[in-house]
């Protein structure tokens, strides 16, 4: 999955993995947490970095915890940097 | 509201400026009375956004906001740059501040920025930023994958 390359920041999701888990589209997921399937879009690509009370949203929505859904990939920060 | 319906009542409120300013411009000139087409295009802008406070069916999100926030941020930097720099010209004209070298002092700048060029070059600029505006949002709207294609 792409990491934010374009503002530096190495977020990973797996948006994707859980909608394929609950058999979700993208539209349905989208229209559960009130933004537009573009948007959903964009997050999985890894074109947009979402706010926390939507990573949230998100989470919830699949009944699991943040970390679960959003990854923090330091390492390839660190590969960015070099 | 729908979003269509919201369209409709701009184009109507557009053409309505245009019929106000169309009549009015000899009337303004003969009677100095500027003021008219001001307080119209004024009016015209409350209308509209009381109108568009009313349309229901326009899907916003964080990621649209954060397109329209980032445009009209990097509009505005463009603009109070050239604006800055616009009327420190105009200001230099108005303190007789003389050009270098003194030799090219006759040039006629005066009638270059005068009143009415200076009136011209707003509206240039103000159309300038019309069109910037949209480039930026083109271009924010494609960095957060707004034309992105799914295989879904």
């Amino acid at each position: 999955m792409p990491g934010n390359t374009e503002t530096g920041k190495p977020m990973k999701n797996k948006i994707k993995v859980f909608r394929a888990m609950h058999d979700l589209t993208q539209e349905d997921l989208a229209q559960a947490i009130g933004v537009t399937r573009q948007t959903i879009l964009a997050i999985e690509k890894g074109k947009y970095v979402p706010s926390l009370d939507l990573a949230f949203k998100i989470s919830r929505h699949f009944q699991v915890n943040i970390e679960e859904v959003f990854v923090y990939d330091e390492a390839v920060l660190t590969v960015t940097v070099d | 509201m729908k979003k269509n319906s919201f369209y409709l009542i701009v184009g109507c409120i557009a053409l309505a400026l245009l019929a106000i300013f169309w009549y009015f411009v000899e009337v303004s000139v003969e009677v100095h009375r500027p003021f008219i087409i001001e307080a119209a295009f004024i009016v015209a802008i409350v209308i509209i956004y009381f109108v568009r406070k009313r349309v229901t069916d326009i899907n916003e999100d964080e990621r649209s906001a954060k397109i329209t926030e980032q445009a009209a941020v990097r509009t505005f930097q463009v603009f109070w740059v050239i604006f800055c720099a616009f009327s420190i010209g105009a200001v230099m004209q108005i303190l007789y501040v003389p050009t270098f070298p003194r030799e090219h002092f006759e040039f006629h700048t005066q009638e270059l920025l005068g009143p009415k060029m200076m009136g011209y070059f707003q509206l240039g600029l103000l159309c300038l930023m019309f069109f910037l505006y949209v480039a930026f949002r083109i271009y924010y709207a494609r960095k957060y994958g707004d034309w992105e294609t799914d295989e879904e």
